[in-house]
C-alpha cells in the first residue's frame, strides 16, 4: 500500500498567503477529495505536488520518501500526474500520438514505429473499455473522450497519484459517468487518488475521503460516508456566516431604475433582460463560464455587443469603450484583481486615482497634494491597512488591494458599480468589510451588481438574486423565499433538461 | 541643528535612498576610470564631445523611454534618422524652404511613428518585429530616395544647427535639453504621462480602468519617430549631408541606455532622470573607448555587453522588488498574529 503525505506545506504569494501549514495523508485505492471555497488553497496544493510551484515551507512524502521537485517533468518521471480542466493535447495528432506524446516508440532506423504505436495505445484504451481508436485524431473525439486521453495519457506513465482538477466542469452527466467508471478503475489498481471540485453530489458519488481546507489551512480530513453536505459546508465556510451578514447595515430604501438591460445578446451572451435600481444590490449567481462577467464586460463596453439596448437613468447607452462608461457613472470591480484590476508595481495612490485622474488635476497637470489628500481620505474611509498612500500595491493583502479597487471607484463616483467576484481569494475578516462597503454604497443610492459563485454570500448580501446559466438569466429569487439548492437548480437548468 | 541643515539631511537621504543613486555612483566610477586611464578624457572639449553626441541618441532615448514605460520598444529609431536625413538634404537640395522642409520631415516621422503604431495596436503585431520590419523598409528607403549617395547640404541657415553655440555650448545639446526637460514634465506632471505608467504597468487593468490603451500606444510611437526624425535633421546639419547609412543602431544606444537608466524591460517603471544617467553612461563608455583608441569593432562588442550588464541589473531589481513584497507581506503577517 502506498501513501501520500504533506506536511506543514507552506506556499506564500505576494498578496496571499495560499498555503498555510497544510498537512494530511493519502492512501492508495482511496479517492481524496479536497474541497475548499474559491481560493482555500486546493489547485495551489497541486501545483506544489507536481513541481510548477516550490513550496516555501514543509515537504510531502510518496511512500515515506519526501520528493522535491524543480519541476513538473520531474514530477512525472517520480509518478506524479495531475488532469486539468483545460485539456493539454494537440488535437491535429492521433489518440496514440497524444498518449506516448514523450516517449514514440522507434523503428531500428529511428523512425517513429507506427504499427507498435498503435498497438501499446490501443492495449491501454481496451484496458478502460473505451469506444475509440488509437488512431483517431485527438479533435474528432467528445470532450469527455479527450479527457481520458489525458487519462490514458497519465496512465501509460504508470504513475503512483493521479490528481483531477474539476475534471467535470466541461462534461455533462453522461460523459461524467465515463469518467468515474475510469476513476473507479485507476482506483482498484492501486493508485492514490486526489479530486478537486466544487460539486458535493460528485463528492459523495465517487470519493471516500473528504480533505477540507479553509483559507490555506487544513480543516478536517473525515471518511465520505460519515459526512453530510452540511457538515462540509459549514466545514468549508469555517464560521456561521449568518452573523456577518445579520450584522450588515443594509440599504432600506430602493429607488427606481437606474440601469435597464434589454434583450442583450452578443457571442457569449443569449436575451440578457434585467433592471437595476438605485440602492439596490443586485446578485448575479451561477457556476463559473454562465456569462455574469460577459454580460457585465459588455454593458462595461469592454466587450461588443450584438443586439439589445441599455437604458441608464432611461436614457439610452451603448459604450464604446470603457473609458466611455466610466464617463457615464459606471465602475466594474473585475474578478480577475492581478490581471484586470491592480498595477501591481504602482503606488496605492496611483491605483486609487486611475480611474478620476481628473478629480485630482489642475488642467492637464496632476495636482501631488490633492492626489495624496484624496488617496488618504479613501484609505480612511475604507480602513485600508497600508503604512503610507506611497507603498506600492502589490505589497499589500488581497484584501486591502481589494479594498483599494473599492477606493479606485468611489473616487469616480459612479452611478452603478459592478462587484465581479469581489471576495475572491480574500480572507473572511476582509469579506465581512466588503459586504459591509457594498451595504454602504447601496445606501449612498449606487445601484450595485454582486456577481458571485460563493451562494451564502449571495444570499447573505443582496437584495434580489438573478441566475445564469448557459449566457442566459434562468430565473429570479427572492433571498428571503429561497435556498442555496433552489439557486444551484437554476444554475444547472440546462444541465437537468438535459437528462 | 539648524532647519537649514536638516533639509540638506533631507535631501541627502532622499538622493541616496532614490533608485538612481546606484547608477549615479556607476556613472561616477566609470567616469574617474578612464581619466586616469586617459586624464584628457575628463577635459572641457571632450565633455563637450560627449554632450553632442549624447543629443541624438538623447532624442531617440525620449521615444523610447516613453515606450518601454508603456511595455514597448522602436527598433525603427535608426532608420527613421537616416531616412530623415537624407530625405531634408534632398527637399533643401530642390530649394524647399527652411521650415517646410524641417515640417515635412517631421511630418514625415510621425506618420512612420504612426505606422509602426498601427501594426501594433491594429494587426495586433508584437512591437519587436513590427517595427524591426519598418527598420527594415526605411533603411532601404533612405538609399532608395537618394540613390545610394549621400546628399550635400548647402543651406547656411541648416547648417548652422549644427555649428551655432550659445555660451560654448553647441545648439543640438540646447535642442536635446530644452526637449528632454519638457517630456520629462509631461511623464511626471500630466495625466498622459500617468496613464503611460498604467498601460505598462497592467494594460488590462488600464482599459478597465478607463485608459485608452491603444491610443496611448499609438501617440507614443508617433513621439517617438518625430523624435527620430528630427535626431536625423541635426545630425545631416552636423555633418553637411544626409547620409542613407547613417545612424545604424541609434535605437540600441538609446535602449541600452535607458535600461541602464532603471527604465524596467517590463514596463511600469522608469523616469527621465534616470534615463538620462543611462545616455551619459553609454555615451562616456562610448566615448572612453574612442578615446582609447579601442577599435571600433571592439567597441560594438563592449557596447553589447554593458546593454547585458545592463539588463542583468534589470533582472537584480526586479528581483529585489519582488523581495521587497514578500518581505513586507510577512512583517504585515507577524504584526497580525
Amino acid at each position: 500500500m502506498s501513501t501520500l503525505e504533506f506536511r506543514n506545506i507552506s506556499k506564500i504569494f505576494p498578496g496571499v498567503r495560499a498555503l498555510d501549514g497544510m498537512s494530511f495523508t493519502a492512501h492508495s485505492g482511496e479517492v481524496v477529495a479536497l474541497l475548499g471555497e474559491n481560493g482555500a488553497g486546493k489547485s495551489t496544493l497541486l501545483k506544489v505536488l507536481n513541481g510548477d510551484y516550490q513550496a516555501d515551507g514543509g515537504e510531502y512524502l510518496l511512500n515515506g520518501q519526501p520528493q522535491k521537485f524543480k519541476t513538473p517533468l520531474e514530477a512525472i518521471d517520480a509518478g506524479i500526474s495531475i488532469i486539468y480542466q483545460e485539456r493539454q493535447m494537440v488535437p491535429y495528432l492521433s489518440v496514440a500520438e497524444n498518449i506516448f506524446m514523450e516517449a514514440l516508440p522507434k523503428t531500428s532506423f529511428g523512425l517513429v514505429d507506427n504499427r507498435v504505436l498503435n498497438q501499446e495505445a490501443q492495449k491501454i484504451i481496451d484496458l478502460f473499455k473505451l469506444p475509440i481508436r488509437a488512431s483517431d485524431k485527438v479533435r474528432t473525439l467528445s470532450v469527455a473522450h479527450q479527457q481520458m486521453v489525458e487519462i490514458m495519457k497519465a496512465y501509460r506513465r504508470h504513475p503512483k497519484v493521479i490528481a483531477f482538477d474539476e475534471p467535470t466542469a466541461s462534461l455533462s452527466d453522461t460523459e461524467i459517468d465515463i469518467l468515474f467508471d475510469v476513476i473507479r478503475q485507476l482506483k482498484e489498481q492501486g493508485l492514490i487518488i486526489l479530486y478537486v471540485s466544487h460539486r458535493m453530489a460528485e463528492i459523495f458519488r465517487i470519493t471516500d475521503q473528504v480533505v477540507v481546507f479553509k483559507d490555506g489551512k487544513f480543516v478536517k480530513q473525515l471518511a465520505t460516508k460519515d459526512t453530510n453536505e452540511k457538515e462540509l459546508i459549514r466545514l468549508m465556510v469555517g464560521r456561521d456566516l449568518g452573523d456577518v451578514f445579520e450584522g450588515l447595515d443594509r440599504n432600506r430604501e430602493i429607488g427606481d431604475v437606474i440601469l435597464d438591460v434589454q434583450h442583450l445578446t452578443n457571442p457569449w451572451i443569449t436575451d440578457v433582460s434585467f433592471q437595476l435600481h438605485r440602492g439596490e444590490i443586485l446578485g448575479f449567481a451561477g457556476l463559473v463560464g454562465a456569462g455574469r462577467t460577459e454580460t457585465m464586460r459588455a454593458i462595461f463596453g469592454a466587450d461588443p455587443i450584438r443586439e439589445g439596448t441599455i437604458l441608464l437613468e432611461g436614457k439610452q447607452v451603448r459604450f464604446s469603450s470603457p473609458k466611455a462608461a466610466i464617463a457615464a457613472g459606471l465602475g466594474l470591480v473585475t474578478e480577475d484583481r492581478k490581471d484586470q484590476g491592480i498595477f501591481q508595481v504602482r503606488s496605492v495612490m496611483d491605483n486609487i486615482n486611475v480611474a478620476a485622474m481628473k478629480k485630482v488635476s489642475k488642467g492637464i497637470f496632476l495636482n501631488a497634494p490633492m492626489e495624496h489628500e484624496a488617496a488618504v481620505k479613501a484609505i480612511q474611509q475604507l480602513n485600508i491597512k497600508t503604512p503610507d498612500e506611497m507603498k506600492k500595491i502589490g505589497e499589500l493583502s488581497g484584501g486591502n488591494q481589494q479594498k483599494v479597487i473599492f477606493a479606485r471607484w468611489l473616487q469616480a463616483s459612479p452611478k452603478v458599480l459592478i462587484l465581479d467576484e469581489p471576495t475572491k481569494g480574500i480572507d473572511v475578516g476582509a469579506k465581512a468589510e466588503i459586504y459591509q462597503i457594498a451595504c454602504s454604497l447601496a445606501k449612498q443610492g449606487i445601484g450595485v451588481i454582486f456577481i458571485s459563485s460563493e451562494l451564502p454570500e449571495i444570499l447573505g448580501v443582496c437584495d434580489r438574486i438573478l441566475v445564469m446559466h448557459d449566457g442566459q438569466i434562468t430565473g429570479e429569487l427572492d433571498p428571503h423565499k429561497t435556498n442555496e439548492e433552489e439557486i444551484l437548480s437554476y444554475a444547472m437548468m440546462e444541465t437537468e433538461r438535459r437528462e | 541643528m539648524s532647519e537649514s541643515t536638516k533639509n540638506k539631511d533631507n535631501l541627502l537621504r532622499r538622493i541616496m535612498s532614490s533608485s538612481n543613486f546606484g547608477i549615479l555612483i556607476a556613472l561616477i566610477v566609470m567616469v574617474i576610470i578612464f581619466t586616469i586611464l586617459k586624464p584628457s578624457y575628463f577635459s572641457k572639449n571632450n565633455i563637450l564631445n560627449i554632450l553632442v553626441s549624447c543629443s541624438i541618441v538623447g532624442l531617440v532615448a525620449i521615444g523610447e523611454t516613453f515606450l518601454m514605460i508603456a511595455g514597448q520598444i522602436d527598433m525603427s529609431s535608426g532608420s527613421i534618422s537616416a531616412f530623415s536625413g537624407v530625405f531634408i538634404a534632398l527637399l533643401l537640395a530642390s530649394g524647399w524652404p527652411l521650415p517646410l522642409a524641417l515640417g515635412l520631415t517631421l511630418v514625415v516621422g510621425a506618420c512612420i511613428g504612426l505606422a509602426n503604431a498601427f501594426l501594433v495596436t491594429k494587426l495586433e503585431v508584437s512591437f519587436f518585429i513590427a517595427t524591426l520590419a519598418t527598420q527594415s523598409i526605411f533603411r532601404g528607403l533612405a538609399f532608395i530616395i537618394c540613390g545610394g549617395k549621400s546628399i550635400g547640404v548647402s543651406h547656411k541657415v541648416f547648417l548652422k544647427i549644427g555649428t551655432t553655440r550659445i555660451f560654448g555650448i553647441s545648439l543640438p545639446i540646447i535642442i536635446f535639453l530644452i526637449l528632454f526637460t519638457i517630456f520629462a514634465v509631461i511623464l511626471m506632471k500630466t495625466r498622459f504621462g500617468r496613464s503611460i505608467y498604467m498601460v505598462g504597468g497592467n494594460a488590462n487593468a488600464a482599459r478597465l480602468a478607463g485608459i485608452q490603451s491603444k491610443k496611448t500606444v499609438t501617440i507614443l510611437f508617433t513621439i517617438s519617430g518625430v523624435m527620430a526624425a528630427l535626431g536625423g535633421a541635426i545630425l545631416a546639419a552636423r555633418m553637411n549631408s544626409g547620409q542613407p547609412s547613417a545612424s545604424e543602431g541609434l535605437e540600441f544606444d538609446a535602449v541600452t541606455a535607458c535600461v541602464l537608466g532603471g527604465v524596467a524591460m517590463s514596463g511600469g517603471i522608469g523616469d527621465m532622470s534616470g534615463a538620462f544617467i543611462g545616455l551619459l553612461i553609454m555615451q562616456g563608455f562610448t566615448n572612453g573607448l574612442a578615446v582609447l583608441n579601442v577599435q571600433s569593432f571592439w567597441q560594438k562588442v563592449a557596447k553589447g555587453l554593458l546593454l547585458i550588464a545592463a539588463l542583468t541589473f534589470d533582472y537584480l531589481r526586479k528581483k529585489q522588488r519582488e523581495r521587497n513584497a514578500l518581505k513586507q507581506m510577512e512583517a504585515a503577517r507577524l504584526k497580525k498574529n
